[in-house]
């Protein structure tokens, strides 16, 4: 269930590939999530009846990451595939270099932390674009970047320029005209300031709109003017989720005010939006168990293990 | 940055105040702030504990990706990691080797690890029964080794530890212990230890898979 660079490799290991001869479509379906360069059928492994296991090495570790998400739980000519990391069958040097990138990864990463904030951003923004143009008053077409910037970037020096990363750096200058500002001022001026005692909720306040930071951050007025229109969508939520009568809810009251934050609202993320794909995985995780867990403890007075409990015994699932 | 996000995460290290059976007040640094209008039944103690497990995963995940770094910092995870290596929970402690494992190659994550003398249990979890827990320790010292910090993290016992760790059928293990010894140590080093475990007691158990 926690991921490390131990667990994940370039190897990956196929369960339940249905025994009809498939190996080439099987290969083939991998092979779009990267460059193989070994694959075989594991004969000696166990597998169920009329399955077969085979084992895939990518080129590339990112490869076999996208393949395993993508892969995993997916039917394949009528048989439901488990895909997992294989890390036990690599050599003692594929080992080494498999740290050896994590080490680059991290101190490039480390080093470097915006311009990678800003790529790892860019892919799954994507879908929110559509949604904030609508939204944000100033999106011209074409422009993505209101809904993909993501403030994070901010916490680290403020004097690093991102314009060259970013695709459509020209467009939003001529955005970031005042009248719009107020609005948002408030929050722009909380992530400058990386102040992290601000309140979350959006208040339209006075401040001084710092004309000069706002050209190398493009996007956050256009956030403020997201957060401040679907206020009333959060509070259909608030209501709806009353309505659900969760038992616990995970951050307490403040959960509600969560929702304020960053980013554009994500239309088929009902609840808490964190700007981020794991972090909502997540949030929808914990919640899942907490009203499993709520559902377990009003129903029986004592309970060993809650309903949703993993046997104590190690039969974790390989991940 | 986010506050969203910070929230998020500081809601998950939120502290509260357990009482258990004997009475006495045991504080947990890891916890969910429950409801107010719940009333705190009995029942609700036995899956806390699961409760954590899925929160320290969570937390261990996030430490997998660098741009959580200095929130994690800001709310003290690693402490909370650190503190979670010597609870009975095996589960506990696999986790938060894990999130340490991911987020220890980071230079100031490393320093504050060696300086909140972090080495010794995460030496001690490489006698683990628990496979990730052992792996993951390899894997935190291997990548805490500094120049200053080698003679902590290379340490003998380690050292031979290791050796006998390059012996193991378990490919993961043996993989990562080799590397150590090849990578990590100096040769006169593992050659001390090759001697010192000629001489101690044969067939000491290597951790069950």
């Amino acid at each position: 269930q926690v991921y490390t660079i131990n667990l994940e490799s370039r190897y990956i290991l196929i369960q339940g590939v249905p025994a009809l001869g498939v190996m080439k479509e099987l290969v083939e379906q991998f092979a779009l999530y990267g460059a193989i360069e070994e694959y075989h059928a594991l004969d000696e492994y166990p597998a169920e009846q009329f399955t077969e296991v085979y084992l895939i090495k990518f080129k590339k570790l990112q490869c076999a990451r996208v393949a395993k998400k993508k892969m995993d739980e997916r039917s394949f000519f009528g048989s439901l595939l488990h895909v997992c990391y294989a890390p036990e069958f690599e050599t003692v040097q594929e080992t080494r270099e498999k740290l050896q990138d994590r080490r680059k990864y991290i101190a490039k990463a480390t080093n470097q932390r915006d311009c990678f904030m800003l790529k790892k951003v860019e892919g799954p923004k994507k879908t929110a674009s559509n949604n904030s143009e609508h939204d944000c008053p100033w999106s011209t077409s074409g422009s993505s970047i209101a809904s993909n910037w993501d403030p994070s970037c901010f916490t680290s020096s403020p004097g690093v320029s991102h314009n060259t990363a970013y695709p459509s750096g020209n467009q939003n200058q001529s955005l970031l005209t005042p009248p719009h500002y107020d609005n948002s001022c408030a929050e722009i001026s909380g992530y400058f300031g990386q102040n992290t005692s601000l309140t979350p909720s959006v208040h339209p306040g006075v401040c001084t709109p710092p004309t000069s930071l706002m050209q190398h951050r493009k996007v956050p007025a256009c956030n403020g003017i997201d957060r401040f229109m679907p206020r009333t969508t959060h509070l259909q939520e608030r209501k709806r989720k009353r309505e659900e009568g969760n038992k616990f809810s995970l951050i307490g009251t403040s959960e509600d005010n969560t929702e304020v934050v960053i980013g554009p609202q994500l239309p088929e993320i009902p609840k808490v939006d964190m700007d981020d794909e794991s972090l909502n995985t997540s949030a929808t995780l914990i919640r899942n168990k907490l009203k499993e867990v709520a559902d377990s403890v009003s129903t029986s007075v004592e309970k060993p293990e809650s309903s949703s409990a993993k046997p104590v015994v190690k039969q974790r699932r390989r991940i | 940055m986010e506050l969203g996000r910070l929230e998020y995460l500081q809601a998950l290290v939120t502290e509260f105040q357990v009482t258990d059976s004997t009475g006495k007040k045991r504080r947990c640094s890891l916890a969910l702030s429950v409801s107010s209008t719940s009333s705190h039944p009995r029942p609700f103690s036995f899956s806390l504990a699961e409760a954590k497990e899925q929160v320290l995963a969570n937390l261990a995940n996030f430490a997998y990706d660098p741009s959580n770094y200095e929130y994690l910092r800001q709310l003290q995870v690693l402490d909370l990691f650190l503190d979670m290596l010597t609870e009975d929970n095996e589960t506990l402690v696999e986790f938060a080797m894990g999130g340490l494992c991911n987020l220890c190659l980071d230079k100031t994550n490393k320093e504050y690890i060696l300086e909140a003398n972090g080495v010794e249990p995460i030496i001690n979890c490489l006698s683990s029964s628990n496979e990730e827990t052992v792996v993951s320790a390899v894997t935190t010292l291997m990548f805490l080794t500094t120049p200053r910090s080698r003679v902590l993290t290379t340490a003998l016992p380690v050292v031979e530890c290791m050796l006998r760790f390059s012996l193991s059928a378990n490919t993961r293990l043996s993989n990562l212990a080799s590397i150590f010894l090849q990578d990590y140590c100096s040769p006169p080093q593992v050659e001390e230890a090759r001697n010192l475990s000629k001489h101690t007691a044969v067939g000491i158990p290597l951790p069950k898979d």
